[in-house]
């Protein structure tokens, strides 16, 4: 077995393809006991680089090395005894059992005119276990669901006891429950030593299984490094052109990508400025709604660590960044009303009020006309012992819109905009 | 597992008794009958080395054991390559006369009839250059059908279809400016086995060999490529080699059926499929099966086709095609559910 830490696959300035490279210049190692993932959008080539090792693309420059040695030195048995991979798409169109489909791993280690020994159907039988497959060992294959497949065609590539192994897409036929044993598995097989080069679509899933992350984008790779060092808000934008939260998953801790805005989503500018009040994630819905349609959009004081701020940063808003559980201080209070000031509707959110983010209501209040207040400020809302509430009536005096909904407030903007 | 172990021996054991029995048979019946003792005597002289002397003896001996003989091993050549395209193909519809590689071995029987020698070289002469032709045909085929190297099944029976044509063509040609050998010609081209020699049982039978030790040993590729190409190298299989392989040996075997019996429809198509239906689709147990039923399914065919109209002979090649063209129909419209 291959020592943990040692590289196990090496792409060394290599151009990977067909008749022309598809991915030029990629530079990535996997080491035994690690996972891997490759991220990038459709057609960006994070197959052709699993491909280039099986076999099914060609290395047009540089070197790929396979447990040190040159991808051209083996040949397809001698290969399939070290890599295994577990296509995409598994389609089956002929009536082989389960176990017969299986036992097919052992193909590179059986001898042309032997038999599979005791030993071999020793790690068959712990390949269909480990995979939950081995209840379905006298099935036939042209029977089974897409996940029966996918998992049986995972045991497949494990009988083969390889030391790389390739995935691509690996739970794409996969229900919640199998996805989450499939890739687990992958997981304690990495930590029994195994190298593992997975190709993810699923971001959640990349961050959460791989040890390392690596972009493939526009025909090279770009950056490598934990799922926390690649997943950055820049680099979703760039990559697939979408703006996204980018957080840590409360239960597992891995890196959580929440996707806001799709580029294609921006419609055209509406020339009308919003405003919006909010705070403990009662707007985000609507800066993104907003933002979606066509409205240019600003926000008041926000605490980091708060959804609100997380998405305003995402969609690229003007606000006033607070640190966690900072209070809107006077010069915040400052900025926010600078920012409603020249906003044509200012939207106070459901948000609830203390001494903490009163000054994001004073501000928004002070503007006077062209206000919307979403419900009503009772004692379930206000932490001021009154002071908000007394802002609140205020402002409905001065002649502010109340909004029930969400609905409310967007048909509430486009009237007062109009006005 | 003894169970598995056992029974494709049992199968093997099966088959051989009722090919065994049914030579009998084929012997036996035809236009004169003659009694298992008849045959038993015959075969006892003839291997004793004192040439017979009855009418029967030369009938047994000369006419009826090397054409059920051949019978046998023509079939057996043709449901052999069936298999073996069937797989490379992933494609149950596959067989040497649809996919035109029958007629390509045609043609190169037909140009070294009209054109070769006679005698000792024609039995050498015919068969390689029939293998010659049924190799350039299934390449030509398959450079035609494939679209960025995939293969479809539409396209690639239309695209032996079309070559077929193309090839019976050539071969009307070829005898038409050799008129002198043109009965001869006609008449195996409708498949026939009334030609048959212990001569041509050694040739075809040396071929059939050839053309299956392979294979055979390749069983278990077999199996893997069904799981597609790209699948097959990733599990260790050399699918560029398995695949001249298994054309060479394919065709090897064609040639041979073609080259004596001229053009028989539809044994290798149906005789693999109906025994992979029974038996499974894994190859160690397949190919030899098919082989055999193979040879049961052509022994039966030319027996019909002596028997029908007796005393006139059919050429075994309707009676297989009558029998096979509705086959290839029901095949066709569940085809469109599964493939193999």
């Amino acid at each position: 077995m291959t020592r943990l830490g040692e590289v196990a696959l090496e792409y060394r300035d290599a151009s990977l393809g067909y008749d022309r490279p598809v991915v030029t210049g990629a530079s990535l190692q996997v080491r035994a006991g690690e996972v891997a993932g490759l991220i990038g959008p459709n057609g960006a080539g994070k197959s052709t680089m699993l491909r280039a090792v099986t076999g099914g693309a060609r290395v047009i420059a540089g070197a790929l090395e396979i447990l040190g040695r040159s991808r051209s030195a083996y040949d397809p048995r001698s290969l399939a005894r070290v890599v295994a991979a577990l296509p995409q798409n598994v389609s089956a169109t002929f009536r082989f059992s389960a176990r017969e489909f299986v036992e097919m791993g052992r193909h590179p280690h059986l001898g042309r005119f032997v038999d599979l020994s005791s030993g071999d159907a020793a790690v068959v039988d712990e390949a269909m276990e480990r995979t939950d497959t081995a209840r379905l060992a006298g099935e036939a294959v042209d029977t089974l669901s897409g996940g029966d497949l996918q998992r049986l065609t995972l045991a497949q590539t494990l009988a083969q006891q390889p030391r790389v192994l390739l995935l691509d897409e690996p739970t794409s036929h996969l229900d919640l429950n199998h996805r989450l044993q499939v890739l687990d598995l992958v997981r304690s097989l990495a930590d029994e030593g195994l190298a593992v080069l997975a190709v993810f679509h699923d971001l959640d899933m990349a961050a959460r299984y791989s040890d390392t992350l690596a972009v493939v984008h526009d025909g090279s790779l770009g950056s490598c490094g934990t799922p926390a060092q690649v997943l950055t808000g820049p680099l979703l934008a760039e990559v697939f052109g979408v703006s996204a939260v980018i957080g840590t998953d409360a239960v597992t801790g891995s890196v959580s990508v929440t996707p806001v805005l799709r580029r294609g989503d921006m419609p055209e500018p509406r020339g009308v400025r919003v405003h919006v009040v909010g705070g403990s994630g009662s707007s985000a819905r609507l800066l993104r709604r907003l933002v979606r349609e066509g409205y240019e959009v600003t926000a008041g004081a926000l605490n980091a660590g708060d959804t609100d701020h997380e998405v305003a940063v995402a969609l690229g808003l003007r606000f006033v960044p607070l640190p966690p559980f900072a209070p809107v201080d006077l010069h915040a209070e400052a900025e926010a009303a600078a920012l409603a000031a020249v906003a044509d509707v200012v939207v106070v959110s459901s948000t609830p009020f203390g001494t903490a983010n009163l000054g994001n209501l004073r501000a928004a209040v002070r503007t006077g006309g062209r206000l919307i207040l979403t419900g009503s400020l009772g004692p379930e809302r206000d932490f001021t012992r009154g002071e908000a509430a007394g802002l609140w009536d205020a402002a409905v005096v001065a002649g502010a819109v109340t909004a029930a909904s969400e609905d409310d407030v967007m048909h509430a903007i486009s009237e007062v905009s109009e006005r | 597992m003894p169970r598995t172990a056992r029974r494709p021996a049992l199968v093997i054991a099966g088959l051989t008794i009722t090919l065994v029995a049914v030579v009998m048979a084929g012997v036996m019946f035809g236009a004169v009958p003659v009694s298992l003792g008849d045959i038993a005597g015959a075969m006892g002289r003839g291997i004793a080395g004192r040439g017979g002397t009855g009418v029967s003896d030369a009938l047994v001996l000369g006419l009826r054991i090397p054409r059920v003989l051949l019978a046998a091993l023509v079939g057996a050549c043709l449901s052999g390559a069936g298999v073996l395209y069937q797989a490379l193909f992933k494609n149950a519809l596959a067989d040497p006369y649809i996919l035109g590689v029958s007629s390509g071995a045609g043609l190169g029987a037909v140009l070294a009839l009209a054109f070769g020698g006679v005698g000792a070289l024609a039995a050498v002469l015919v068969p390689a250059s029939a293998f010659v032709g049924a190799t350039l045909t299934m390449l030509l085929v398959v450079a035609i059908a494939s679209r960025a190297g995939r293969l479809e099944t539409l396209s690639l029976l239309l695209a032996g279809v079309a070559v077929s044509y193309t090839l019976a063509a050539l071969t009307s040609f070829a005898m038409v400016v050799r008129r002198e050998t043109m009965a001869r010609i006609v008449f195996w081209m409708m498949g026939g086995l009334q030609a048959a020699t212990w001569q041509y049982v050694a040739v075809v039978g040396v071929m059939l060999v050839a053309g299956l030790a392979l294979p055979l040993a390749y069983s278990r590729e077999l199996d893997i490529i069904l799981l597609g190409d790209e699948r097959a190298g990733q599990l260790g299989v050399n699918v560029k080699v398995l695949e001249r392989m298994v054309l060479a040996s394919a065709s090897l075997m064609v040639a041979a059926a073609v080259s004596v019996a001229g053009l028989i429809g539809f044994v290798g198509l149906m005789t693999p499929h109906m025994t992979r239906l029974v038996l499974g689709p894994r190859h160690r147990l397949l190919l030899p099966a098919s082989v055999i039923a193979g040879a049961i399914v052509m022994v039966l065919a030319d027996l019909l086709a002596r028997v029908v109209l007796a005393p006139i002979e059919l050429p075994v090649g309707i009676v297989t095609a009558l029998a096979g063209g509705p086959v290839f129909v029901w095949l066709l419209m569940r085809d469109r559910r599964r493939s193999l």
